[in-house]
């Protein structure tokens, strides 16, 4: 085989796949064919071609058993089953009283709210006009009250007391504190001294021994 | 939504199914392929585009698939898987289906042996017929390199040493000269239908 009939076997085989799929001009197609039919490596490669091809065609278009969806089902079931739960939960207080209001007629309807605004605002401005005769009635009930009868003898009297008593309170003051500080104090505290001197004193040999710190 | 969903899984079930098993060496990772896909399909159903479904399915499969391959360690299992096909053929098909299914389980591994995305779009458009368009969106690629992928994972199907040996004892080293002759006149008649039925 010579170098240009291998270089045409290499673009005619290169051609296999455009012309099994018919994607060659007719000028290629008609190149191609001729060559095939004289060349019997080429002719037994594109046979091949088309056997290999035919056979990928023909392969099956295989389906998955129904159990490998059943999970995706179930998933899809359950999520949607709990989204309705909720939006049903949710809107149930307030559809069951829409229910409600409609099964109640209509003049129902529009005369029940109408009374009972009538009978609410009676019972506010009823409620106001007590209150402002409460009010002008209270006044001079407040002023008698500030201002007690008492006579001028009733307050010295009451003002002697409050100085005999402030007298007999500084009294009471000054003995806690003499009892404080000569009792409980100073006196202890200077027998405690001498005390401590006095032990000193007995032993001078050893200074420290009696050392009451 | 359920409703619709329902749908789309109807509708698209199989082609996502059929992807993953070409594209997988198990059975399983297939079916996992498979659930894996139409959960993320629910969980993502609010956002995506409900007319361009199929081509989010297949990007989300082809993803899918690939994180598959990652994982998968060839194995003996796979090769016993093949030798199990090939007796179960042997045993309950003459003499023609035994090499014609053989050819087939062999072809399937071949398919399954492409790197990607080689094997994926071979499979999307010879297995599933799928169109250009459809391949590009779904792997976000121009249709130019749709083509090109193409060809190239076909010229690869055809090096796998396995199948053509299969096609050479078939047609070719079992034959006489004579013989061979007479399947030149038969091939050029077959050559000549195809072209004209590629000229419509």
């Amino acid at each position: 085989m010579t170098n240009s009939s291998d270089s045409q076997c290499y673009f005619v085989q290169l051609q296999i796949d455009g012309f099994l799929d018919g994607d060659l001009s007719e000028t290629q197609q008609g190149v191609f064919m001729s060559h095939v039919h004289d060349c019997a490596d080429c002719a037994k490669e594109f046979r091949f071609a088309q056997t290999v091809q035919d056979a990928v065609l023909e392969l099956p278009r295989v389906d998955c058993n129904e159990y490998v969806l059943e999970p995706i089902h179930r998933l899809s079931n359950s999520e949607t089953q709990g989204n309705l739960d909720s939006s049903s939960s949710n809107g149930s207080f307030i559809s069951q009283l829409m229910n409600l209001i409609n099964t109640v007629p209509v003049f129902m309807r529009v005369g029940v709210p109408v009374a009972a605004a009538t009978v609410l605002g009676i019972m506010i401005s009823s409620s106001l006009l007590n209150q402002g005769q409460n009010q002008e009635l209270s006044v001079p009930q407040v002023v008698a009250e500030v201002s007690p009868q008492y006579a001028p003898e009733e307050i010295s009297q009451a003002l002697e007391d409050l100085n005999l008593a402030i007298d007999y309170l500084n009294k009471v003051n000054q003995r806690t504190e003499v009892m404080i500080s000569e009792r409980f104090l100073v006196n202890p505290l200077q027998d405690s001294l001498n005390a401590s001197f006095q032990r000193a004193r007995l032993s001078d040999d050893d200074p420290l021994q009696n050392d009451p710190i | 939504m359920q409703t619709e969903y329902r749908q789309a899984i109807a509708q698209h079930r199989q082609k996502v199914y059929s992807f993953a098993h070409y594209s997988l060496r198990a059975k399983e990772d297939a079916e996992d392929v498979t659930q894996e896909v139409f959960i993320k399909l629910w969980q993502h159903w609010q956002k995506i585009d409900h007319n361009k479904i199929g081509g989010w399915l297949m990007r989300v499969a082809h993803n899918a698939v690939i994180d598959h391959v990652r994982k998968q360690r060839p194995s003996q299992n796979n090769v016993d898987q093949y030798a199990e096909v090939e007796e179960q053929v042997g045993s309950e098909s003459d003499e023609g289906n035994i090499d014609q299914e053989v050819f087939k389980a062999r072809l399937q591994e071949a398919i399954k042996s492409l790197d990607d995305p080689f094997r994926s779009i071979l499979i999307m458009r010879d297995v599933q017929g799928l169109s250009y368009t459809d391949i590009q969106s779904s792997l976000d690629i121009s249709e130019s390199q749709v083509k090109v992928y193409l060809h190239r994972g076909r010229r690869k199907l055809r090096e796998n040493e396995s199948l053509r040996n299969m096609f050479e004892q078939q047609f070719g080293n079992s034959k006489s000269q004579s013989s061979l002759s007479n399947d030149q006149e038969r091939f050029n008649r077959e050559l000549n239908v195809t072209g004209k039925s590629n000229d419509k």
